[in-house]
């Protein structure tokens, strides 16, 4: 048997088996939780619609910053100011909505572009310095949350608005404030659930049905190799940090949006959980592999471990370790492939 | 292959100085806080100067606590106050007190971040004649003029006290408590359980841990209203915690059911939330900024204190949120 | 002239040396004697086993058959340590210098000296101090090795090998970043050396240099001990046929198409030295190259042949000096974005490294380089990418059982073939070849040759670089032979043979 008939005997096994598939390892942690949660049901509030759509809407914001991450990681890099852009944009949000009632699309879009913009400040650095994406995130990270303490003065910006003689006047929550708050289809799931679902559909798009995806892959995979082969490495990345940033606008809004108030401390540690979700969902920090669909697993597997152990009142210490214990198994779950 | 191209590698250089030096310019400049709180007051007809040494400005309560002083010691013109905030840093604020006095101030507040790491520099300047009040959090020792603070235990046990008599002695109850590594959270629970031990009717179905954070009060409330049909009250450690238990609430329907009580009742959160009826009772941690610069006068003007001053808490109901609150009785 | 030997003992002899990896036979019962206070060139061409050979010395390989005497006791180095101890002290050509380290930390870097447990810095300053002024440099040791150029740098690797005594000293192309100045002050260290009764073994390409400073000379070719013998007795001629006298007995079906237009002209191409060494990797190369015809670019290590292709592709963006004209009308190198616009494919020399997306899977890699054909307005149309794919895998006989096959699982020759795919999807004009063989077995070997044929004929202009003087010669329709960044001389395939082609490469000026 030549070399290549016994390897190509050897990959059509691995491939003929889904499970040793990525997305199956992905399920295999999700489905322990699951069934966690199954045992553990907490007077059968595991059995309540209620307590799924409500995971649903605290794990949306998490999700959404994931989205952001997944495309960074693929292409081999990491965005650790995802926490500060979130703080950033829901002061910003709130302090344009509330505070100066500017129009609604102008806020949103305005919120966009700041987030936006700071990703892809991130993104130039990276791409036209060569410096590491660890430290150059790092930095925003520092930076957008002076940036979010300054612009809000420190204080929660929310509808009690200080006036100049120190007494507060109350104004109305927002409109678009109420609607991302509000239920759809029947009261069963959050708009803001929705909004993340769109973030995935968006993400999917962008990774696996247009170049630019293509080209993430191969940055992430070999980046000297896509130069050589004409990629355009500066841009693609950029764009990546910058779609991050985008991204994290869309949870800033949701954020502010669900505390009716934006808090310059929001978010803090978020970026940890972020990047746990797409690891635990079998994207490699290497780079160059994995998808939007392992991360929407990881988000859900993280999702309902926190929810299962909230709903049986476990105490804190008892929760860290679960949790830990838990990325532990999903990572090791995932070290079988070759 | 070799792909770094000379040229670049000394442009990197020099540029990624200069982004790390702006970077390092906007982190102090942000680090100064730009409020009002902060300016420096009126002029030269001041006779004394008040230094006040905050542990950080990150949280409202420590903002209204300075705002506090500020307000008190503009009806003052004898007095001149300089602020400095210590960015939760405790050799920071170390040295700020250094700076004090060596400045020769008049009178020290400080509201130290940690007991132990403060104690020798409040001694420091005690020893060197300079009046020191302690705002809030302790130091160590007794080499002070005066302590002025609220006491968490208290406030918990007339929570529950309220909590009980609110609910006719029986009743089901969520405790969302804050970060319990932190004296408050352990106070204002061990206080909760003094107050309610003697109502055998009151039963705490739920509690955890939300961190002070309205967000996870928010989580931590969700999962209680799906395990439990019937909950009467809610007992939070903070406002934002009471906050979120509503916002959880009331996405439930079951808004409308279960009191509300929380603690902080600053201006612009807990009476606020009061006012428009989203708690039903905040109990007030008072910042102790006006009582600080009545005192501080007291000294200056030649008065002896006390050495220990309770702050008297209030608390905030519907009815009467527009008289000021209720004073709680010891 | 450097002075003879002072005296006859045998320092080092090894015997039967015979070292295999992964089964392929890379020395076959390969003999070497070195004798004490004697320089002892060891020569041969790319691959005919010198390496192999010095790391087997230097305790890197431990698994060899044969055997090696050192002072005529037998020893097997069971590590680098081990041999280090031993007295063999190995210069290489990357060096093994840490440039954020002062020059005495450097020097010291390993063998550090001690008072109990405390570095004993003053003694080390010292004797770095002395060690460099007895060749003549007279530089600050408790300054940076990294602030110092290149050259410097060399030195001071020499110097940390003499800094221990250590009886034989391999120089691994020791004189490639020196200037003449320094290349003087290296043999007047040498010759130093030889007095005190070192022997030292010397690894050229260059034959001015060889024919300078050798007392014997040891050739080997493809794997195979060929001969040793007195430099005064070896001339030229014969070395050279000792380094490449072997049959030409293999078959390679080369159609000669009649050339067309210049398809690339290059005039006067510079090119600075990307790892930053003094000399630039090529100077002053003018050559062109017609649609159909295959120019074949010779080189030992160090030429720059390989820095010439990635010069041209814009692998170093814009720092190359020169002109360039491509179907006559004028192309700068900027970019390899740039010159596959403009149709210009280079295929590097480590398909791994900088080839493939190792965790890609086959139609992928085939798209990467000409994506925007298949992605209109940004959309990818994968039915249109997996119909090229499969035209590839027909056309090159490509053996994998799916086109989703992650590369990484698949033979050499099959992954090259995939990195050719991708190129022809480009549709180029100009194809650059950076060792296309290389790591190929046999069969695939052919089927490459085959695909160039076919090219040529289609219209493409080719430069070929390969190691291998039969494919070389076979292959190529014109030669160029390049020495340390300079052409050394110019055949048409008839003319060439392979003595003139390692003369020329070994820095022999013709024409």
């Amino acid at each position: 048997m030549t070399k290549e008939e016994s390897s190509a005997k050897l990959t059509k096994l691995s491939s003929e088996h889904w499970f040793t598939s990525p997305t199956a390892r992905a399920l295999g942690a999700l489905t322990i939780v699951f069934c966690l949660g199954l045992l553990f049901n907490a007077d059968a509030a595991f059995y309540k619609w209620g307590t799924h759509r409500d995971m649903l809407r605290a794990v949306s914001v998490y999700g959404i910053l994931s989205c952001g991450m997944t495309l960074v990681i693929i292409s081999g890099g990491i965005d650790l100011s995802v926490a500060s852009i979130l703080a950033l944009t829901a002061v910003s949000f709130s302090l344009f909505t509330i505070h100066k009632g500017i129009s609604t699309p102008i806020a949103i879009l305005a919120c966009l572009v700041i987030g936006a913009l700071c990703g892809m400040f991130s993104g130039a650095v990276i791409a036209r310095f060569r410096i590491q994406p660890f430290i150059a995130t790092l930095a925003m990270m520092v930076f957008a949350r002076g940036m979010a303490k300054w612009v809000s003065g420190g204080q929660k910006i929310s509808t009690a608005v200080q006036q100049s003689d120190g007494t507060y006047k109350y104004v109305n929550v927002p409109q678009i404030f109420n609607f991302i708050n509000s239920k759809v289809l029947g009261d069963n799931i959050t708009v803001v659930t929705l909004i993340f679902v769109v973030c995935l559909i968006i993400s999917w798009i962008l990774l696996v049905k247009l170049r630019y995806g293509r080209y993430l892959y191969a940055i992430g995979g070999n980046e000297e190799a896509a130069r050589l082969s004409g990629v355009p490495v500066g841009w693609t990345k950029i764009l990546a940090y910058g779609m991050s940033g985008l991204f994290c606008a869309v949870a800033g809004m949701c954020q502010a949006a669900q505390e009716l108030q934006g808090d310059p401390e929001a978010g803090m540690s978020y970026e940890l959980s972020a990047i746990a979700m797409v690891v635990i969902g079998g994207t490699s920090l290497q780079g160059g592999r994995g998808g939007i669909w392992l991360t929407l697993i990881g988000v859900l597997t993280i999702g309902y471990l926190e929810k299962i152990l909230s709903i049986n009142a476990v105490g804190e210490d008892k929760r860290l370790m679960l949790t830990a214990a838990i990325i532990i198994a999903a990572v090791l779950l995932q070290k079988g492939k070759k | 292959m070799a792909t770094c191209i000379l040229k670049g590698e000394n442009m990197k250089g020099t540029l990624s100085l200069l982004i790390i030096t702006l970077l390092a310019g906007f982190i102090a400049l942000t680090g100064c806080s730009k409020k009002p709180a902060d300016k420096e007051d009126k002029g030269t007809k001041a006779k004394w100067t008040i230094g006040i040494s905050q542990c950080n400005l990150g949280e409202p309560y420590r903002v209204q606590m300075n705002a506090d002083i500020k307000s008190a010691a503009d009806k003052h013109p004898e007095i001149k106050v300089v602020y400095k905030d210590a960015q939760n840093d405790t050799l920071k604020q170390r040295s700020q007190m250094e700076e004090f006095i060596s400045a020769g101030v008049n009178l020290i507040i400080i509201s130290p971040k940690e007991a132990a790491p403060l104690t020798p520099v409040v001694a420091q300047a005690y020893q060197k004649g300079i009046p020191v009040i302690v705002l809030d959090r302790r130091v160590l020792g007794d080499q002070y003029t005066c302590f002025i603070g609220a006491d968490n235990k208290k406030i918990g046990e007339s929570a529950g006290k309220w909590i009980v008599e609110k609910l006719g002695g029986k009743g089901k109850v969520v405790e969302l408590k804050g970060l319990m590594t932190t004296p408050p959270a352990q106070e204002r629970h061990s206080g909760f359980l003094q107050g309610i031990k003697d109502a055998n009717g009151i039963e705490i179905i739920f509690e955890a841990d939300m961190k002070w954070l309205e967000p996870d009060a928010r989580k931590e409330m969700e999962s209680a209203l799906a395990r439990f049909d019937k909950i009467d009250l809610v007992y939070a450690h903070n406002d934002p915690g009471a906050h979120g238990a509503f916002l959880a609430a009331q996405a439930a329907g079951r808004e409308k059911n279960i009191i509300f009580v929380g603690i902080d009742a600053l201006l612009q959160e807990g009476q606020a939330y009061v006012k428009q009826g989203i708690i039903q009772a905040s109990f007030e941690y008072p910042t102790g900024g006006k009582k600080a610069i009545e005192l501080g006068l007291d000294i200056l003007n030649g008065k002896k204190v006390e050495k220990e001053v309770t702050l008297s808490s209030r608390v905030f109901t519907k009815d009467n949120i527009d008289s000021g609150g209720q004073l709680l009785k010891d | 002239m450097i002075d003879q030997q002072a005296n006859n003992s045998q320092l080092l002899k090894m015997t039967g040396i015979c070292k295999s990896f992964s089964g392929v036979r890379v020395l076959t019962d390969v003999q070497f004697e070195l004798r004490a206070g004697e320089v002892h060139v060891l020569a041969g061409e790319n691959g005919a086993g010198k390496s192999t050979l010095i790391k087997i010395l230097a305790g890197v390989h431990t698994d060899y058959e044969g055997q090696i005497f050192l002072n005529s006791q037998p020893v097997r180095f069971a590590s680098i340590h081990d041999a280090a101890d031993s007295g063999i002290s190995v210069i290489h050509q990357e060096l093994s210098l840490v440039p954020s380290m002062t020059i005495a930390e450097n020097i010291f870097l390993g063998r550090e000296k001690c008072r109990g447990l405390w570095l004993n810095k003053k003694e080390m300053i010292a004797e770095s101090r002395k060690l460099l002024a007895e060749t003549g440099l007279d530089i600050d040791v408790t300054q940076n090795l990294g602030s110092y150029p290149l050259s410097i740098q060399q030195m001071v690797e020499i110097c940390k090998a003499l800094a221990f005594d250590c009886r034989i000293i391999v120089m691994d192309e020791p004189t490639s970043a020196l200037t003449d100045v320094e290349v003087e002050k290296l043999f007047t260290i040498v010759g130093k050396l030889k007095k005190s009764g070192c022997g030292i073994i010397y690894i050229s390409h260059k034959m001015e240099e060889i024919y300078r400073i050798a007392d014997r000379i040891t050739v080997l070719r493809d794997g195979q001990f060929v001969g040793t013998a007195a430099a005064e007795e070896l001339d030229r001629g014969k070395m050279v046929k000792w380094m490449v006298g072997r049959e030409l007995n293999q078959q390679f079906p080369r159609h000669k198409s009649a050339p067309g237009q210049a398809r690339l002209k290059v005039t006067s191409f510079t090119l600075p030295d990307p790892a930053g060494k003094p000399m630039p990797a090529v100077n002053d190369v003018s050559f062109s190259v017609r649609s159909g015809e295959i120019l074949g670019i010779a080189g030992l290590q160090g030429s720059g042949n390989s820095e010439l292709l990635n010069g041209i592709f814009g692998t170093y963006g814009s720092s190359a000096h020169g002109s360039c004209e491509l179907d006559s009308r004028p192309y700068k190198p900027t970019t390899p974005a740039n010159a596959i616009s403009r149709g210009i494919s280079l295929l590097t020399n480590d398909r791994k490294a900088n080839g493939l997306v190792l965790g890609m899977n086959i139609v992928h890699n085939v798209t990467l380089a000409a994506l925007k054909k298949f992605s209109p307005l940004g959309w990818l149309k994968p039915n249109s990418e997996n119909k090229a794919a499969a035209k590839q895998k027909e056309a090159l006989n490509l053996k994998a059982t799916s086109l989703k096959m992650p590369v990484d699982s698949l033979s050499g020759g099959n992954q090259q073939k995939i990195v050719m795919a991708k190129w022809i999807e480009t549709s180029p004009k100009v194809f650059l070849l950076d060792e296309p063989t290389r790591g190929v077995d046999v069969g695939a070997k052919h089927e490459i040759y085959e695909l160039m044929n076919k090219w040529t004929s289609d219209g493409l202009a080719i430069i070929l670089i390969t190691s291998e003087m039969p494919e070389l010669l076979a292959m190529s329709d014109r030669i160029i032979v390049m020495h340390r960044g300079s052409i050394t001389a110019e055949f048409d395939s008839e003319q060439a043979t392979q003595e003139k082609i390692l003369h020329a490469a070994m820095g022999v000026q013709t024409n």
